[in-house]
């Protein structure tokens, strides 16, 4: 579309502002027209374009997709569940609910995001237990107190697991094996800090060990912790039961107990710690959230729907066979656990042992200040060779280079300030357009493809495949 | 085990549902992998709720396709586009590209399809005849076994950027540098993050890579213009339309190119099962190593390669990262351990039709276990017409105006950042990184380093501090035989890529 011999668009005599972006850009050659058609064209565009995308009606709630904001990346325990809760949800809401895996920083980002969402009722979270946990360890500002909570819908106790040709049988093998050697066990089953990790820690110190008498072994997830252990990597494994459960029913694993008030029906014959003689209980919890400020008769709607899924028959099903623990707490409940977890943890990181074991062999900036190193030495060895010139091909810039070179970087910063308020299809259809105008393609072409493909990719993306796309003022 | 092959093999071939569902299945895999951003993970967990509704087989043959698929069509958008589907691609982006350049797409093409479709069904007949034995394999690999392995591939990415080395191990050097961002895992220390929530999910490698490759290639062609004379042409059998010359052109350059090498094929994945099946390493990983493997063998490294030794490598890499998918399943399957994400779900499909995988389900349920691996027979099976055809569809783009095509390269870019979390920072990053690139590009550092560097420098510190917590000190890298193996074959390329870091090019 293009026309090769029609002059660079920067080498057009400059236009005045008012007419900047009409006139400058009609390629020589082509009749002029009047400006008004255009115009009105664009106008249609606008008055066409929510009639493609489709317009749900705001009067009454749910009339929009609603996001679930899972803090754990996909196949994870966690992101089973919100799937679960969300595939029943948008059936009782008759709109869809879709999984937003918002992962990273220990489960920061995720949590971080449910909390400081626009509190119009379309986000849920589904929290974890490291809600109690984060802000006692100084990496968030965000605690139980910025949520309301909605329903608890599980609960899973840590267990202790060996490999089935360790020589300890029961707890006490074990203890004792710990407190004769303290320091030479290494035990893993997550990152240094989690649950499973305090767990561990817990059990240690209700038993008048040092909480760092076993080595922890900072490994993410329970899955590589327990690839660890086969490889003799480690001793012993402290997560949940059905995340050892294949090789635990395989008889590769022996469970040594299981840290809740009753047995695990996944592993009947474990005893728990209480059978075993220790007082120790710990466990992780999954529930659904709402952020604070939501209007009181949406936040309702949102309760029953979620109460109902939590309490319906498919649900107990799907956590059955999933080997999770089903514990359905109601808003009340949930508040009152969240309160006692998070009196719990306080009093577990104060301890002076938990942060001893934080410690690591090389400090949190060693990595980077090596590799700062590294990279230093090969730019002076490069620019010292005179290696690091233009390519032949990459000419010098000139300033109009530099202006055009700004056009996507603007293009995007645009469409990054404005999506969250004008929604995804306003502001994608802006910044196409307008890309499309400044590297001279005709207004006319350049509104079709426009026209057609931001709603295409709004559907193929929104609709088809459940990816929630910002949407703003409008509802698309 | 006669029986309950024979019972596997009536379930998955003789039902025709199984065959529809492995179609749906192979097209949507497609789609989604060929829309930067989008991956195969995502496919596979949205997949899940309609798992529910389907009976074993027919929702595991889903899952396979769409994986299969999904990994080949990420070689799509690499070569026509030069963005990377997928991670995996982001190894062989330019050389792909090279070919789109000169109007030859169909080359790299038709070896990427028919290399993938032979990496997969090889390490389909692997994971059959050996999946349990290599699984034992799998076992003893530990985190100071996996540093190495990680390491391995990083020095391989260095081995295989066209060019100066030492620009090529500055970018890896940038691309460690940009993955210390974040929280960290083993320190529970959010390291430059500024005290901003954001940072501390750190630079994900999808949106980084999406930039890196696709956005500056955008701005570097804007920057020189309309005219500049190396952007991809269609092939001359599609410029006409003639959809089934290009189709038998494409289909006989990947013929040829497996008739030609066949041995080299097998290597390849080969090198794609065993680095597969590992925990934490997979198709990425794969297709870097098994490429180096590729140009280290060849003998003619550095720059000014011929075409052939390019297109080589292109075949090599796409055999083992689809080889690779075959592997992850194995510590899945035989042990019930997630290799990756992928895996994890399907653990929870299985999961949730009563089948607790592990070492029990060859016990008890083998028939289910033929059956998935026959599955994987039949999904790169029906990779190779599905594939084909999005190959001839994807052609179609580069017969788009440029002037038309860089805006919307743009919208795809930024949604597909957008998709990959829910999150503008994720646009933010694939904007600076696009930046990055394009400056980095002009000084001739290469961009496939920087990627990799992204994508393990956080796993390789953890596993560097793990091995220092459970070995008692540096001597726990090098104090279990197969870790000091790996340790050897480092070193020994270490020697060689010193040797050419001294020497100055001429």
């Amino acid at each position: 579309m293009v026309k090769s011999e029609a002059k660079p668009w920067f080498q057009q005599p400059p236009a005045s502002s008012t007419d900047f972006g009409w006139n400058w850009r009609r390629p020589t050659g082509c009749p002029p027209q009047p400006a008004p058609s255009r115009l009105w064209r664009l106008l249609l565009c606008l008055v066409v374009l929510p009639v493609v995308v489709g317009c749900g009606s705001q009067s009454e709630f749910p009339s929009q997709p609603i996001v679930l904001i899972c803090p754990w990346s996909p196949g994870g325990g966690t992101d089973r569940v919100s799937r679960q809760v969300a595939s029943q949800l948008s059936q009782s809401l008759g709109v869809p609910v879709n999984v937003v895996n918002a992962t990273g920083g220990g489960g920061v980002t995720g949590h971080t995001r449910g909390a400081v969402a626009r509190p119009d009722g379309y986000t849920l979270t589904m929290a974890t237990v490291e809600l109690n946990m984060l802000h006692w360890r100084g990496l968030t500002t965000i605690s139980p107190d910025d949520f309301e909570p909605l329903a608890l819908c599980n609960r899973d106790a840590a267990a202790i697991f060996v490999r089935s040709d360790s020589p300890w049988q029961t707890l006490a093998d074990l203890e004792s094996k710990i407190a004769k050697e303290p320091g030479k066990l290494r035990a893993s089953g997550s990152a240094r800090g989690s649950i499973w990790h305090v767990a561990l820690a817990g059990w240690l110190l209700e038993q008048g060990l040092p909480a760092d008498a076993t080595a922890w072994v900072s490994i993410n997830g329970s899955g590589p912790s327990l690839q660890e252990l086969l490889a003799g990597g480690v001793e012993l494994i402290c997560c949940s039961v059905p995340e050892a459960r294949g090789l635990l029913t395989g008889g590769e694993l022996r469970c040594l107990g299981v840290m809740a008030d009753s047995r695990h029906p996944l592993a009947p014959n474990v005893p728990t710690f209480r059978e075993a003689g220790c007082d120790w209980a710990l466990g992780g919890w999954r529930g659904l959230m709402l952020p604070l400020g939501v209007p009181k008769e949406r936040a309702t709607v949102i309760r029953e729907a979620v109460l109902e899924t939590v309490k319906s028959d498919a649900f107990a099903r799907f956590m059955e066979t999933a080997g999770f623990n089903l514990t359905i707490g109601n808003p009340d409940a949930f508040e009152q656990l969240l309160t006692t977890f998070d009196t719990a943890f306080g009093e577990i990181f104060a301890t002076a042992e938990i942060d001893a074991v934080s410690e690591s062999p090389i400090g949190p900036y060693g990595f980077p200040f090596i590799l700062g190193g590294i990279g230093a030495g090969l730019l002076l060895l490069l620019v010292g060779r005179g290696q690091l010139q233009l390519q032949t091909d990459a000419p010098r810039l000139t300033y109009r280079d530099l202006f055009r070179l700004l056009l996507v970087p603007v293009a995007i910063v645009f469409f990054m300030l404005t999506t969250e308020t004008l929604g995804f299809v306003i502001a994608a259809t802006a910044m196409l357009l307008g890309l499309l105008l400044v590297v001279r393609v005709r207004p006319l072409t350049a509104t079709v493809v426009t026209l057609l493909l931001v709603p295409a990719v709004y559907q193929f993306f929104a609709v088809q495949l459940g990816v929630p796309l910002p949407w703003g003022i409008l509802g698309w | 085990m006669t029986d309950a092959l024979i019972t596997a093999a009536a379930e998955v071939f003789g039902r025709s549902d199984i065959w529809l569902i492995v179609l749906a299945a192979a097209v949507y895999g497609v789609f989604v992998g060929a829309v930067p951003g989008l991956t195969a993970t995502m496919a596979v967990a949205l997949f899940v709720p309609m798992a529910a509704w389907l009976d074993p087989v027919a929702a595991m043959a889903a899952i396979v396709t769409m994986v299969a698929c999904a990994i080949f069509a990420g070689d799509i958008p690499t070569t026509l586009l030069r963005i990377p589907g997928t991670p995996a691609s982001a190894a062989y982006a330019d050389d792909a590209y090279a070919f789109a350049q000169r109007g030859e797409a169909d080359r790299p093409l038709g070896a990427a399809l028919l290399c993938s479709v032979a990496g997969g069904v090889f390490g389909a007949v692997m994971l059959m005849l050996l999946g349990s034995q290599l699984a034992r394999v799998a076992a003893v690999f530990s985190v100071a076994e996996s540093f190495w392995l990680y390491l391995l591939g990083l020095t391989s990415a260095v081995l295989v950027s066209r060019g100066s080395t030492t620009k090529a191990l500055l970018a890896l050097v940038i691309g460690l540098l940009l993955s210390t961002v974040g929280l960290s895992a083993v320190h529970v220390e959010a390291r430059f993050a500024f005290g901003r929530p954001e940072l501390y999910q750190g630079i994900s490698f999808i949106p980084a890579m999406i930039g890196l490759f696709g956005l500056s290639e955008v701005i570097r062609n804007l920057a020189s213009g309309t005219a500049s004379t190396d952007q991809p042409k269609p092939q001359a059998a599609l410029l006409s339309g003639r959809l089934l010359t290009s189709l038998k052109n494409t289909l006989a350059a990947g013929i040829g190119q497996l008739r030609r090498r066949p041995r080299q094929t097998l290597r390849s994945g080969s090198i794609g099962v065993v680095i597969g099946m590992l925990p934490g390493a997979g198709a990425d990983i794969a297709a870097w190593i098994s490429m180096a493997v590729s140009k280290r063998l060849a003998g003619n490294h550095r720059t000014n390669q011929p075409a052939s030794s390019s297109l080589d490598q292109i075949s090599d890499a796409t055999a083992a990262n689809n080889a690779a998918v075959a592997g992850s399943w194995i510590p899945a399957l035989v042990f019930g351990i997630p290799g990756d994400s992928v895996t994890a779900i399907v653990i929870g499909v299985l999961l949730m039709k009563n089948i607790t995988p592990g070492p029990q389900v060859f016990v008890d349920q083998p028939e289910m276990v033929f059956s998935i691996y026959l599955v994987f027979l039949l999904a790169n099976l029906m990779l190779l017409p599905v594939g084909l055809l999005a190959v001839q569809l994807g052609g179609v783009l580069l017969r788009v105006p440029r002037a038309i095509l860089l805006p919307v390269i743009v919208l795809f870019c930024v949604t597909g950042a957008y998709a990959l979390n829910g999150s503008l920072f994720d646009v933010g990053v694939m904007l600076a990184m696009g930046i990055v690139g394009f400056l980095l590009e002009r000084r001739g550092v290469p961009l496939g380093p920087v990627v990799l560097g992204i994508i393990l420098g956080g796993p390789l510190e953890e596993r560097f501090i793990q091995s220092l917590t459970a070995g008692g000190g540096l001597i726990g890298l090098i104090n279990r035989p197969v870790a000091a193996g790996l340790a050897a074959v480092c070193g020994l390329l270490w020697l060689t890529l010193g040797r050419s870091l001294t020497r100055r090019p001429a």
